[in-house]
């Protein structure tokens, strides 16, 4: 058995020969991925924004997930060359640009962890988490979830996942899943600020949804890949520009009931699914958060982590 | 795919040790819907990764058993006090049984069977417990021709739940060129123990299965097809096997029958069934053989004979000039909407 090592230890021409053969495994938390795609800016893409994930150029096991990014017909293969993913099942992808490879690996995996792994209860949600336990922030696109996380990683938070809280059903502890933070349009140079321009990727322009950039997940995030954490605190951030920062607590009921819609999978999963969110939420605050600026939001998020005791 | 991942997929042939095949094997199963189906069998066996795969096959298929319950549950309300037993059909059938070929089968819909004087009254039953007919089909050609011509109405789609239920007057459709006696089916369907509907006999399922792949339809999921098949013969106690062939020759199913034989000896070597296929004395045509084993061998491309099983699908559906005219209608009816034309009786 072949172990693991980061993207960076691996030249050019040996990760290049390992996705054209479609035998990179990437280890990602409690998944596997097993790789394929051609051309330098999928390769690129993985040795920057991934690079210090662990992965092995041998298929040493079976994997949760099969993404092959490839072109969506011959003739997008050679004239003004198109990508979309293909995790072996239809998915409603738009054809991008073969520049953007990274950008359909990254829509690939998320449908593929979406719509297909059943073995967690999966929230469209960010989670960092300390020793003491986990923040999940819950909100949808543009509500400065990713924000928040890249923010609440620089003080001594641990990215767990910017894109999905993976609820294991039988402990009701959330799974570290820590891929690269996606960041769109205005929180790209927020971020860049106080991360520091190394550890965001160079920015993606144009793509549906505007500007992209990563930040990048650092080594200490991923060395504790395959850990778990307790949650601690469920937010509901909320950004409106110019507005007084507020905080409001949630009942369990309620915050179970805003979870629900926020999850890719609950209705597949059954009472199982039920029970572990139920448990979850015991032991957890829940909060609306209201706010205009980052700086607002931390403060609050402060406050509240520490009134939890993390 | 492999011939020999059949093997694997029912259980009879350990997985294969080697990590790329057995990596593209597990993705050829999800991919063509036998992942729970294999998960079932080798749920106890499976450690590390290749367990976590068969995981989601499971809990998948358990939502999917869970629907099924439900949606017969309402089912059975939609009928109560009516005097009528639906016959459930096909993957819901074997399901609800607990048969090997139910075990981790994904269930998208339910297929009900009912006498073709009783349509009228189910369909307005079902109606009127929420389920309703699509935009697309609810247009007076699409009824007329599912009516007229095909052997179920069109899918009826419950209004709040999203599910849908099939409902069928025959096994095939009127046109088809295998005259099949979808009633001596009904009359012997029995009760589903501790429900209020019916089943088809053990031969009888086997029949409907061998039908369903061999006289309707160009073999689409093959894979799935030949494990149900294996399933649903090794069900059949070999002292009943004289019995299934002269139940074939009733119902006018010998042909489809002796294909479904064919197949379970060429892909599962089964002694079984060769025996049985050469006691029935018909002869399988060799070109047709030839395209099942090569479709099935070449899944995602064999162009030659998906083609070849396209057309003979068709032409096992309807005469040509029929056909003729149902495809100028449907791409005339794209230009221009049809004036109404009246139902035919029975179906007001």
């Amino acid at each position: 058995m072949v172990n693991f090592a980061p993207v960076s230890s691996y030249s050019s021409q040996e990760l290049a020969a390992a996705l054209k053969a479609g035998s990179l495994e990437v280890a990602l938390g409690p998944f596997t991925a097993r790789a394929k795609g051609e051309g330098k800016p999928l390769r690129s893409f993985l040795q920057d924004t991934y690079r210090d994930v662990m992965v092995r150029l041998s298929l040493s096991d079976v994997t949760d997930i099969a993404l092959d990014v490839r072109a969506p017909s011959l003739l997008r293969k050679y004239i003004r060359p198109q990508v979309i993913p293909d995790p072996g099942f239809q998915v409603p992808a738009v054809p991008l640009p073969k520049s953007m490879s990274g950008l359909a690996f990254e829509m690939g995996l998320n449908l593929v962890v979406a719509l297909k792994c059943c073995r967690f209860v999966t929230f469209h949600a960010g989670v960092v988490a300390n020793d003491k336990g986990a923040i999940l922030m819950s909100a949808e696109s543009g509500g400065g979830k990713s924000t928040l996380v890249a923010a609440l990683m620089e003080e001594g938070y641990r990215l767990y996942s910017d894109e999905f809280a993976l609820l294991n059903m039988p402990d009701a502890r959330l799974a570290s899943y820590p891929r690269p933070v996606s960041l769109k349009n205005e929180s790209i140079e927020i971020v860049r600020d106080f991360a520091g321009g190394d550890w965001v990727s160079p920015v993606i322009s144009d793509t549906p949804k505007g500007k992209i950039a990563y930040r990048r997940a650092r080594p200490e995030d991923i060395t504790e890949a395959g850990e778990t954490a307790v949650t601690k605190l469920v937010l509901f951030p909320r950004f409106e520009a110019g507005v007084r920062a507020s905080a409001r607590g949630l009942r369990r009921a309620e915050a179970i009931m805003r979870l629900i819609p926020s999850s890719t999978n609950y209705h597949l999963l059954g009472e199982q699914g039920f029970n572990a969110l139920r448990k979850m939420l015991d032991g957890a605050e829940a909060f609306e958060i209201t706010y205009g600026t980052t700086d607002d939001s931390m403060k609050m998020v402060r406050d509240l982590a520490a009134k939890v005791g993390l | 795919m492999k011939r020999q991942w059949l093997d694997i997929l029912v259980g009879t042939k350990p997985l294969p040790e080697d990590i790329l095949e057995r990596a593209e094997l597990l993705e050829f199963a999800d991919s063509h819907h036998v992942l729970g189906q294999m998960a079932e069998v080798w749920k106890d066996t499976a450690t590390g990764k290749t367990r976590d795969v068969f995981d989601n096959g499971l809990l998948r298929a358990r939502f999917d058993r869970n629907m099924l319950r439900n949606e017969m549950e309402r089912v059975e309300r939609a009928f109560m006090g009516t005097g009528l037993s639906p016959i459930l059909i096909k993957g819901a059938s074997y399901v609800a049984q607990g048969l090997d070929a139910g075990k981790g089968r994904r269930v998208s819909d339910i297929d009900i069977l009912l006498h073709e004087d009783e349509i009228g009254q189910a369909e307005e039953l079902l109606k009127a417990a929420g389920w309703a007919f699509d935009e697309a089909t609810d247009n007076t050609y699409d009824q007329n021709y599912y009516r007229t011509k095909m052997h179920e109405l069109p899918p009826l789609r419950h209004k709040t739940r999203r599910t849908i239920i099939d409902v069928h007057f025959k096994l095939l459709p009127r046109t088809s060129r295998t005259k099949v006696q979808s009633d001596l089916f009904i009359d012997a369907a029995l009760p589903l123990e501790g429900r209020k509907l019916r089943v088809f006999t053990a031969a009888d399922r086997l029949l409907h299965s061998a039908i369903h792949s061999f006289a309707d339809g160009s073999f689409d999921t093959p894979a799935r097809s030949l494990i149900e098949l294996k399933y649903l013969f090794a069900d059949i106690q070999e002292a009943e096997h004289e019995g299934l062939l002269a139940r074939a020759k009733t119902v006018g199913a010998v042909l489809p029958l002796a294909y479904a034989l064919w197949a379970l000896a060429e892909f599962f070597k089964d002694p079984l069934a060769l025996g049985l296929l050469e006691k029935s004395g018909v002869k399988p045509s060799r070109l047709i053989c030839w395209t099942i084993s090569h479709k099935l061998e070449h899944i995602d491309t064999a162009p030659f004979a998906k083609a070849l099983l396209y057309i003979r699908s068709h032409y096992m559906r309807m005469s040509l000039p029929q056909l003729f005219w149902h495809l100028a209608t449907k791409s005339f009816r794209r230009i221009k909407p049809q004036p109404e034309l009246p139902l035919p009786p029975g179906f007001q």
